[in-house]
């Protein structure tokens, strides 16, 4: 879907040599902090914004390429698009013209997204939950076989966020549509996604399966008196170490039985060794921290 | 393209905005015309009485003033877009931008051929009665009123269209309006009193305009109303082909 993106803000590389592809029949999740470059890649693959270098394409072409954009790919970039003094059953109107569709599509989206009590009222008066349905309403008008959400789930209610969680796996699983979802916190799209994208800084971190994510997150939790000679004992494991909250060390990128062994050989005092259980948020976070970024307030 | 079209129409319908404005143009239009037949006769006010040909024309012709209107009307319908950010879907839906603004140029064509209508109608429903009541007689065609009228309707017709290529241009609303409204309120007048480039002021939107309805001051030189009307279309296309060239290579916000 993305091959080399990149972007240029002036100086600034927004996005950089961005590669990756989402799969039919699955839910994507792209994830990554706020200003990695979520949102600019995603209007790169969408035509809004031209990539410096790189392309974007949807089924092979580019999005001005596509036949029937308007029914071929559905995209909500934040929940801001409307006038708002127009109605939402005259904002789907008006691109239910554009697109070539027959009016009556647009009470269907709105029954689909549960605003049909709300047809009538000018969108000034929506709440942010009110805009996200009213966005996916638009996105979902050409009954595209793509579906491209920024940030869906921003200003759900959790009702409304399991609404949208069982909507997005019907379109993967029974209809077998594309659907990617952009999101900065792990843990609101964890329990929707198949799949995982994970940049950072403009740069790809991980891409694949949400189990085996779960699997390279497991590390090393160990308890010492002595944490600064720990840390030089597992040196040569070339592993990652950081001081937790509650006095232990975790250590990703080596075994319990790497550490023990390197603990033993050094003498340093062990009070606790174990296989880390560590959440795939802390995951997530430790894969897009700064580097060199140190813990505690920012000067 | 009809698709287009419908869709553009529609977001003119359906918003308070178009419908406020068509009043506000109308309002200016009988202001103009009002204050006109009122004024006349009136010691110090150095216009021709009201039989006068020229000052039947010239009372025709001040409706046009509500291209004021219909300028501002036509920088909306494109920024308003870009502004609440229903570029988005817009441009998703029809990725060649260059169709959206023709859509959009056509439909602010229409939407100015509407206001003129109505101003133009306004105005003459104002001038028979006010004219037969004073025991005047309106010459509908040997005075030219008819022709100043149908120039009314063509001034604020091409004005909105005008509105488009500066909305296309200059994407931020309030800028475009005010760059738009200073234009034609301070800058115009000014070189209209330069001396050196008086003769390039016939050229010009406003003076464009005035040729077209015939308003035109008789002292300074000014075209007939048929090139009054192309200039001021080529003012128009001129905005929109370097707000067009400038929207497929700008990222929409």
């Amino acid at each position: 879907m993305a091959t080399r993106l990149t972007k240029m803000f002036g100086e600034v590389k927004a996005v950089d040599g961005l590669s990756f592809s989402v799969e039919p029949g699955s839910v994507t999740g792209f994830l990554g902090p706020n200003g990695a470059g979520k949102t600019t890649t995603l209007r790169m693959i969408l035509g809004l914004a031209t990539p410096t270098s790189g392309t974007g394409t949807i089924s092979g072409v580019t999005y001005a390429h596509l036949p029937a954009p308007g029914r071929t790919v559905g995209a909500v970039l934040e929940a801001t698009s409307f006038h708002p003094g127009r109605s939402a059953r005259n904002h789907l109107r008006v691109f239910c013209a554009a697109a070539g569709l027959p009016d009556k599509r647009a009470d269907e989206v709105l029954e689909w997204v549960g605003l049909t009590q709300a047809a009538r009222y000018a969108v000034r008066g929506f709440s942010l939950g009110m805009r996200q349905r009213l966005g996916l309403a638009t996105a979902l008008l050409g009954n595209p076989r793509v579906l491209l959400l920024d940030e869906p789930a921003n200003g759900l209610d959790p009702e409304g966020i399991a609404w949208l969680r069982g909507l997005l796996r019907h379109f993967a699983e029974v209809d077998g549509r594309t659907v990617l979802i952009s999101s900065h916190v792990l843990s609101e799209v964890e329990q929707t996604v198949d799949r995982v994208v994970i940049i950072a800084r403009g740069r790809l971190i991980y891409e694949g399966g949400l189990s085996d994510l779960e699997g390279a997150s497991a590390g090393v939790v160990v308890r010492t008196p002595t944490p600064d000679a720990l840390i030089t004992a597992v040196g040569p494991l070339n592993a990652h170490v950081t001081p937790r909250p509650d006095g232990t060390l975790a250590i990703v990128g080596a075994t319990p039985s790497d550490v023990g062994r390197a603990a033993w050989q050094a003498h340093v005092e062990l009070h606790e060794l174990r296989a880390g259980s560590s959440s795939l948020e802390e995951t997530f976070l430790r894969l897009t921290a700064e580097p060199n970024a140190q813990p505690g307030p920012s000067p | 393209m009809i698709h287009l079209l419908r869709a553009e129409w529609r977001k003119v319908i359906t918003v308070k905005l178009g419908w406020g404005m068509l009043l506000g143009a109308m309002a200016l239009a009988a202001l103009g015309v009002v204050a006109q037949i009122a004024s006349n006769g009136v010691r110090g006010n150095i216009a021709l009485p009201l039989s006068a040909a020229a000052t039947q024309r010239s009372i025709a012709a001040s409706a046009g003033s509500a291209y004021l209107f219909s300028v501002v009307v036509g920088i909306i319908l494109v920024t308003t877009e870009f502004r609440h950010f229903t570029s988005r879907p817009t441009f998703l839906i029809e990725p060649r931008r260059g169709l959206v603004i023709v859509a959009k140029l056509i439909v602010a064509a229409l939407v100015g051929v509407i206001y003129g209508v109505a101003c133009a109608a306004l105005t003459a429903a104002i001038m028979a009665p006010w004219f037969a009541a004073m025991g005047v007689t309106i010459g509908w065609v040997e005075n030219g009123v008819l022709l100043s009228m149908l120039g009314d309707i063509v001034v604020i017709a091409i004005f909105a269209v005008v509105g488009i290529g500066v909305g296309v241009l200059v994407r931020n609303q309030i800028a475009a309006v005010i760059a738009a409204l200073v234009y034609l309120f301070v800058l115009e007048p000014l070189i209209d009193i330069i001396p050196v480039i008086q003769n390039v002021y016939q050229y010009l939107p406003g003076a464009a305009a005035a040729a077209i309805t015939g308003a035109s001051r008789g002292d300074l030189a000014h075209l007939d109303p048929v090139q009054g009307g192309l200039v001021l279309l080529g003012w128009g296309l001129l905005f929109a082909v370097c707000g067009w060239v400038l929207t497929i290579r700008r990222d929409v916000p």
